[in-house]
């Protein structure tokens, strides 16, 4: 059955990018989200498996999207990923929930790495 | 800034997303130096005119101005606002000590350009995959340039802010294209977006 994903990033050419470093081997069910604020509104409507959610983003940021997860409760596995990748940050998110923080430009061989510790793959 | 943007929405774009990944390495070489958290902000993508250009740099006086040139594949100016309020601060992160003399003002606002402008220009060049050498940033006066020496009809515009926190400093960087190198990023551009 295909994994229900949900792709946000405020960029086509980085969702794309990311589209394309999905696993060949996985089928994914996509939906793309261009800001944060339409991120929570898929997020409110459907339920997804698995959400790939950049930070810089307008409207709502990544960070606005995982508050709006943790106090929610019971949401998609959240893997960040993002070029703003100081220290600070990354304990930021990863306290929020998020299960992973990958660095862009993505690196599909991470991800694919990610997708199989998280029981993807 | 001009609405006028002679680029497509999908070259805007790649270009905000490569400046927004170049940010956010120049941001953690700082953040790494510093050992303070580097806000980033999104990228604004625009084409002006000379005049128009000297209204985005000259806001108000409550700021240093640095330029720096840069050649190559493609050539233009770098430009840097940096506030004076939490330039202090963040000079003695980077391991000044007080009482600061003048000329560690201009060292630390000269290797924040460097550092920030620097790193900006090296992470977007590398993406796409462009050879650019980026001279020595100088101080200089908004009031006291001119900018109508530049042989620009348009120039295009990203400006990038960083905020640095615990403290009130913010920077801004705006890259200028001339004519011919737009040509040849929006080139390579289409190149990558394939």
């Amino acid at each position: 059955m295909a994994i229900s994903l949900l792709v946000a990033d405020d960029s086509k050419l980085s969702r794309r990018s990311v589209i394309k470093s999905l696993p060949p081997e996985i089928e994914f069910d996509i939906t793309e989200a261009a800001n944060g604020k339409e991120a929570i509104a898929h997020i409110q409507d459907s339920r997804y498996q698995l959400l790939l959610l950049d930070l810089t983003m307008p409207e709502v940021d990544g960070v606005g999207v995982l508050e709006h997860l943790r106090n929610q409760g019971d949401g998609p596995d959240v893997v960040v990923i993002s070029a703003d990748f100081q220290p600070e940050k990354q304990r930021t998110v990863m306290a929020l929930g998020a299960k992973k923080f990958l660095r862009k430009p993505l690196d599909s061989e991470e991800l694919a790495m990610t997708l199989f510790e998280l029981g993807y793959l | 800034m001009s609405s006028v943007i002679p680029l497509t929405e999908d070259q805007r774009d790649a270009l905000q997303e490569l400046l927004n990944i170049s940010m956010g390495q120049a941001a953690n070489s700082l953040a790494h130096l510093i050992e303070t958290q580097i806000g980033i902000s999104i990228p604004k993508i625009a084409s002006v005119t000379p005049n128009e250009l000297f209204g985005l740099i000259q806001q108000n006086d409550q700021a240093f101005y640095t330029r720096q040139s840069f050649l190559g594949d493609v050539h233009g100016e770098v430009m840097s606002v940096l506030s004076r309020k939490g330039l202090k601060e963040v000079a003695k992160l980077l391991e000044y000590e007080e009482p600061l003399s003048k000329e560690d003002v201009q060292e630390t606002i000269l290797e924040l350009s460097n550092i920030l402008a620097g790193a900006c220009l090296a992470g977007l060049s590398e993406q796409l995959e462009l050879n650019t050498n980026l001279n020595m940033p100088t101080l200089f006066a908004p009031h006291k340039a001119t900018f109508s020496d530049l042989q620009w009809e348009n120039s295009l515009v990203m400006e990038v802010q960083f905020d640095i926190e615990f403290s009130s400093f913010s920077m801004r960087v705006v890259f200028c294209l001339d004519h011919d190198s737009f040509n040849r990023l929006t080139q390579t551009l289409d190149e990558l977006l394939g």
